[in-house]
Order: structure tokens, then C-alpha cells, then sequence
């Protein structure tokens, strides 16, 4: 059966739809299917497509599935969604946790408008302060923390409805 | 090891005592990596550990453990009272304090001779002269090793003028106090120095108490070019250099030993200044003295580091030397090591939680999976383990992967495979940024410069790869089905963290630091 699923990966979501039979994978992405066979080689799953395999190590871990590929480490955000169906995100914008750490200051008030640039929040980690700003003109609809909180990676802070375009500053 | 090194450093000649027990004053790889030789020297280890390193895999590298305190490091591993209390607990007779923390604390090392531990580093009196960055140029020019022109103690703008027209534009103006690039500018012209060191002496003022500024040649593009030397209150030998001028903001990312700009001549000659401070400090114990090399060939004296490196493994696999053995033997009163003849060439990369890809910020969470590389002349430095949390209390650095080869070429090509085989799950760090680096011409090419790192961008990888969304998929989907392997268990919490240890923590795990 062809699972679609929405994996967010630094900001951007990628809709995909995967089958998996046995040792056979099935990836549908962006109109084209890749096909491959996959195995298990000690802590890596082996990704065999034609002539090339490729290594990977997997793991689930909170929100998500961390997947590490010669040398290079992805976390994806997974949202499974109904077959046929959009994720329900995107029309709002969404300010996540770029690490873990505790959120040391709100700006950000529900209702409210911001322009873009317009300081939402402060998070704090290993003595550094992050700054996260909105990243275009909108109106906050939800403010899912508080100052205090400790916040993991990819976590939602903010909500942003970004403005229409007539609104525009 | 590779076949090339033969000649191994011989160990010190007659060792009148040993030490009965030693505490390790630190955490992390280094406390991982002292315990390591202190095992091998049969000589029984302590650990310290703060409330956030109770788990942590340096705890149960020692024979045995004292918690010295909460989290923060004042309170824990900067507290010498905790730590000579921990000494005195366990009869631990001598100190090892690693590097960072209490490594360079004139005063923790005078309080260890008062409470009858012995200090593996070295006096109070040769870290104050070498360790601070006033006196050691005084004794760098009293040694006639080349220091920067410039003048310490600029008073005012006019003052800074008429230095800059001595010694010739573009100049840095750096506080006095400082350190890690606060409080530095750099001045190209004549009309913008007033106000740089204005605002220079207020940044001093406000972040070091102490608005003293010194105003230097700006040596650029330089290297950063490093001698380790090993002394014993009355000689002191060399053991060549390693380049670290890949940095950013003042840390280094990748070392190597040797430099591509050093000549045999010049490695002399820079050996030979280190060698004289030493002597001249009646330094005893591991110490390292930093210079800028300019591109033309010219050296000048930075400042030295009264303690082991972090980088000290590129020089042990080069010389085939256990450079923390060799801090206890001079400690115990044992004499110096005679350096052998260097073979090939080493490269060491910082695997660090940081997020190259957004503002290098720090990362925390738990480590869900962990597989290290192997292979001839690979060495992993760790302090992490599969389920440990990372957390923020801390410096950064979770792991120095180190190649060996016979050439630049073959150690660069064994490190670029060592990390491609790495995998760290659960915790982002800068893995693909080492990789990025050791790919680029600049690196192969061997023009590497302080400002290489930070004078360009290095973008994120483009695209995902579609074997990395097949992985996701099998993970979240089925990881029974698809991996009839041994360990699978399908029947907890998928979202648990502890079943993906269970499934790929266990296997993947291999203990680090293969010795060279």
C-alpha cells in the first residue's frame, strides 16, 4: 500500500508517497517514482537502486526520523498524511525550534501585527542567544510557548498568518 | 598502525616513582583520553562528574567517580576546593586538569602543592610567566623570538596614531584583557582608527574591566602555526608543528601536523624559539607555543598554552608518542622523552554540536544512534555514547576524528571516509561542514589561512536524496517487515527513543579511541 507522507526538512515539506513490500521500496516524488531494494547491514539500511546502493543509518526520535547518508544527516519532521490528502499545513507560517534550548523571551502576542524582521522570540542554548524574527509581514494567530519552556529542535513556537498582499507594508 | 612508523618514541629512561592514583580534573574526550593512558600505565584513575555528567561515558571510564557539584562549571569543575576534596577523598596523590577549566589556573596549581597533590603541568610560577600574554611577549623578546611590532599600553587615540605610522597600516587594535576576538579591530586607514579605538577601549572597558589597548601589526593573510614541546624545569625538546588555521571565531576546526608552509629550515627555526621560552621559563610539562606565519616567511610569536592541546593527537600519530604519558613521567620526575623522527602526516577534524547550515548555533538532545569509522590509521577521540543526552552546560565538541597517512593526500582521503562513515543521530553537528572543508581546493591545495573559513560561505547540501526518504519511510513504517535483522523490536512505543537505541544503538556502537 502507497503511504503518503509530508517529511519537513529544514523548513520545507517534501510530500512523498512511499510503498514498501517485503525488501521492496517504492518512492513516488515530484511526478517520478524511484525504485529500490533495501537491507539491513549491521546499523545501516542498505538503499540498492540499480547499479548504486547507498548506506543509510536511521532512527526515530521525537517528533521525527533522523537519517544519516555518507556523512550527511537529515532530520525529517514526519507527518503522515490520508492517501490522496495535503498535509494540513503551510497556510500559516511556522516558526519552529532551530535547536534545543529554553526559550528565554516572548515578543510575540496572538492577534497582533508584525512586519517582517519584527522580533517573535529568544531562545537560549550553551549560553548563546538565538533571535527568531518574522520572516515576512502577517498577523500571529498562535503563540505555542512561553518563556522558561524548554523547546527540542523543530518544535512550533509561533504561528504566522502572513498578510495578504494588499496589506503589505 | 601503518606499517611506515617504525620508530616509536622509547619511553622515559628511569621513572623514580609512579603516582599511586590520579584524579582527572576534567570531562568529556579528554578525561576519556587521560584515563586511557592512565590505564595503560596501570595506575588507577578518578573520575569528577557535575549533576549533568552523572551519566556521561567519562564517569565510568575511571576506576571510580566523585560528583564535585551541580552543572555549572563554576560550581563543579572550576571548583578547586570540590576537586582537591575529591583528591584527598580518594588519595589520589597527583592532578591531571586536561585542557580548559582549571589547565591554566596558576592559583589551582599552587593550591594543589599546598594540599600535597602533585600538579601534572607545570609550576605556578613557569605557567604565570609563559601563560600570561604580557609577560610571555616580554619573555619572547628577552628570548629574541620575533614578536609583532606594536605597543602595549596605548593611551589614546593620538598615541594610537602616531604607532600606526611606525609600524605601518593596516593594524589591529586588541584589548589587553582579552581574548577569543573580543575588543579586536582592524584599522586599514588612517582616518577610521580614532574612532575604532574608541570603541574598541569602551567594548574593553565594559567586557574586561580594563580599557588597556595594544595596538599591533596586522599580519594577513596569515597561518596559524603551533610547536608542541615537551620540558623539564631544565631542557626542553620539540616535537614539530601542526597547522590550525582553519578556525572560526577563534576556535579551530581542522589541525594538521605538518604544515604545507613550513620548511625544514623554518620548522628549525621555530623550534628553536619555542625551545628557548621553555628553557627560559624553566618550564616543566606539555606546553605549546602558537605563531602567525605570514606569507612571506616570516614568524611571529602569538602566546603559549601552559597545558596539552586539544589538537595533541596529530602529533602523537606523527611521532608515535603518548604525549599525556609523557606530562605523567615529567610529573613524576622522570626525564624527557628524546623525539624520534616524524612519519607521514596527520589530520584532525572537531566533530562539534553546532548547525553549520543555520548560524552554527549549538544543538542539544539525546544521541539516538551512533556508529563510528574505523580503519588503518583512523583514531576517534569521543566522549559521547549512544543515549547520552548533550546538553548545554558545556563546550560543544563531541568527537576528534584523526587520519594518519604517509602523505597529505592519503591522510586527507582516510579522514574524508572516516567521516563519511560516521553517523551521529539526535543531535545535529557540523560533520558535513568537515567534510565540505576537507573537499575544498583550499584545503587540498594546502592554502589554508585564519580567514579561509569565515571569509566565504559554505551553503547546506541541495536536495535530499531519494535513498534518504526510502530510509525515513522504512523507519516509520516498517522496520520489521524490511529489516529482518537481529534486534528488531516492533512491540514498544514507535516513538520512544529507546527503541531506536535498542534497534540501532547496540549494534552500531563500537567503543572509540583506538589508540595510534
Amino acid at each position: 500500500m502507497s503511504r503518503p507522507l509530508t517529511l519537513r526538512h529544514l523548513g520545507q515539506a517534501l510530500d512523498v508517497a512511499i510503498t514498501l513490500r517485503g525488501k521492496d521500496a517504492v518512492l513516488e516524488r515530484d511526478g517520478r517514482r524511484f525504485e529500490a531494494t533495501v537491507a539491513r547491514d549491521g546499523a545501516w539500511i542498505e538503499v540498492r537502486s540499480g547499479d548504486r546502493a547507498r548506506r543509510c543509518a536511521v532512527a526515530r526520535g521525537g517528533r521525527g526520523v533522523w537519517v544519516s547518508v555518507e556523512g550527511t544527516t537529515y532530520f525529517f519532521e514526519a507527518v503522515e498524511r490520508e492517501a490522496g490528502g495535503r498535509a494540513a499545513v503551510a497556510s500559516a507560517d511556522e516558526i519552529r525550534a532551530p535547536m534545543t534550548g529554553r526559550v528565554v523571551a516572548v515578543q510575540a502576542t496572538p492577534g497582533t501585527k508584525v512586519r517582517e524582521g519584527d522580533l517573535l522570540l529568544s531562545i537560549e542554548a550553551m549560553k548563546m542567544e538565538f533571535k527568531l524574527t518574522a520572516p515576512e509581514d502577517g498577523t500571529v494567530l498562535e503563540v505555542a510557548c512561553a518563556p522558561g519552556d524548554r523547546v527540542e529542535l523543530g518544535q512550533l513556537l509561533v504561528r504566522l498568518e502572513p498578510a495578504a498582499d494588499g496589506e503589505r507594508a | 598502525m601503518s606499517a611506515a612508523r617504525a620508530d616509536l618514541a622509547k619511553p622515559a629512561a628511569a621513572i623514580p616513582r609512579s603516582f599511586r592514583k590520579v584524579l582527572v580534573a576534567n570531562r568529556g574526550e579528554i578525561a576519556i583520553r587521560v584515563c586511557r593512558t592512565l590505564q595503560a600505565m596501570s595506575i588507577p584513575s578518578v573520575a569528577v562528574y557535575s549533576d549533568a555528567d552523572r551519566g556521561s561515558p567519562h564517569v565510568r571510564a575511571a576506576d571510580e567517580a566523585v560528583r564535585i557539584g551541580p552543572p555549572a562549571p563554576a560550581d563543579s569543575y572550576l571548583n578547586a576546593q570540590a576537586i582537591l576534596d575529591a583528591a584527598r577523598v580518594t588519595g589520589a596523590d597527583a592532578i591531571h586538569p586536561g585542557y580548559g577549566f582549571l589547565s591554566q589556573s596558576a592559583a589551582f596549581a599552587r593550591a594543589c602543592g599546598e594540599a600535597g597533590v602533585v600538579f601534572i603541568g607545570p609550576s605556578p610560577e613557569a605557567m604565570e610567566r609563559l601563560g600570561d600574554k604580557e609577560s610571555s611577549r616580554r619573555a619572547a623578546v628577552r628570548c629574541g623570538v620575533p614578536v609583532i611590532p606594536g605597543a602595549e599600553d596605548v593611551p589614546d587615540a593620538a598615541r594610537a596614531l602616531a604607532e600606526a605610522n611606525r609600524i605601518g597600516l593596516p593594524v589591529l587594535l586588541k584589548a589587553a584583557g582579552g581574548g577569543g576576538g573580543r575588543g579586536m579591530r582592524r584599522v586599514a586607514s588612517v582616518e577610521a582608527l580614532a574612532e575604532h579605538f574608541e570603541s574598541a577601549r569602551r567594548e574593553a572597558l565594559a567586557a574586561f574591566g580594563n580599557g588597556r589597548i595594544f595596538v599591533e601589526k596586522l599580519v594577513h593573510p596569515a597561518r596559524h602555526v603551533e610547536i608542541q614541546i615537551l620540558g623539564d624545569s631544565r631542557d626542553a625538546v620539540a616535537f614539530g608543528e601542526r597547522e590550525c588555521s582553519l578556525q572560526r571565531r577563534y576556535q579551530k576546526v581542522v589541525e594538521e601536523s605538518p604544515s604545507s608552509a613550513v620548511t625544514p629550515r623554518l620548522r628549525t627555526a621555530m623550534e628553536g624559539a619555542a625551545i628557548s621560552l621553555a628553557r627560559d621559563a624553566r618550564y616543566a610539562g606539555a606546553a605549546t607555543v602558537e605563531f602567525l606565519l605570514g606569507t612571506d616567511g616570516d614568524f611571529y610569536f602569538l602566546e603559549v598554552n601552559t597545558r596539552l592541546q586539544v589538537e595533541h593527537p596529530v602529533t602523537e600519530m606523527r611521532f608515535g608518542i603518548d604525549l599525556v604519558r609523557a606530562q605523567i613521567e615529567i610529573a613524576a620526575g622522570g626525564s624527557l622523552p628524546k623525539p624520534t623522527a616524524p612519519s607521514g602526516h596527520a589530520i584532525e577534524a572537531r566533530l562539534n554540536a553546532e548547525d553549520p547550515f543555520q548560524s552554527f548555533l549549538p544543538q542539544a538532545g539525546t544521541i539516538l544512534a551512533l556508529v563510528w569509522p574505523g580503519g588503518d590509521g583512523v583514531r576517534v577521540d569521543a566522549g559521547i555514547a549512544a543515549g547520552q543526552t548533550i546538553q548545554t552546560h558545556y563546550d560543544s565538541l563531541l568527537a576528534k576524528i584523526v587520519a594518519h597517512g604517509a602523505t597529505r593526500e592519503e591522510a586527507r582521503a582516510r579522514l574524508r571516509t572516516a567521516l563519511s562513515e560516521l553517523a551521529l543521530l539526535g543531535v545535529r553537528t557540523n560533520q558535513r561542514f568537515l567534510l565540505d572543508i576537507l573537499a575544498d581546493d583550499a584545503f587540498r591545495t594546502g592554502a589554508t589561512y585564519t580567514d579561509t573559513l569565515e571569509s566565504r560561505t559554505w551553503p547546506p547540501p541541495e536536495g535530499v536524496p531519494d535513498e534518504a526518504l526510502v530510509a525515513a519511510g522504512v523507519a516509520l513504517f516498517a522496520p520489521r517487515e524490511a529489516l529482518a535483522g537481529v534486534g528488531e523490536r516492533d512491540d514498544l512505543d514507535r516513538y520512544s527513543p529507546w527503541l531506536t537505541l535498542g534497534a540501532w544503538g547496540r549494534p552500531g556502537f563500537a567503543p572509540p579511541g583506538r589508540t595510534p
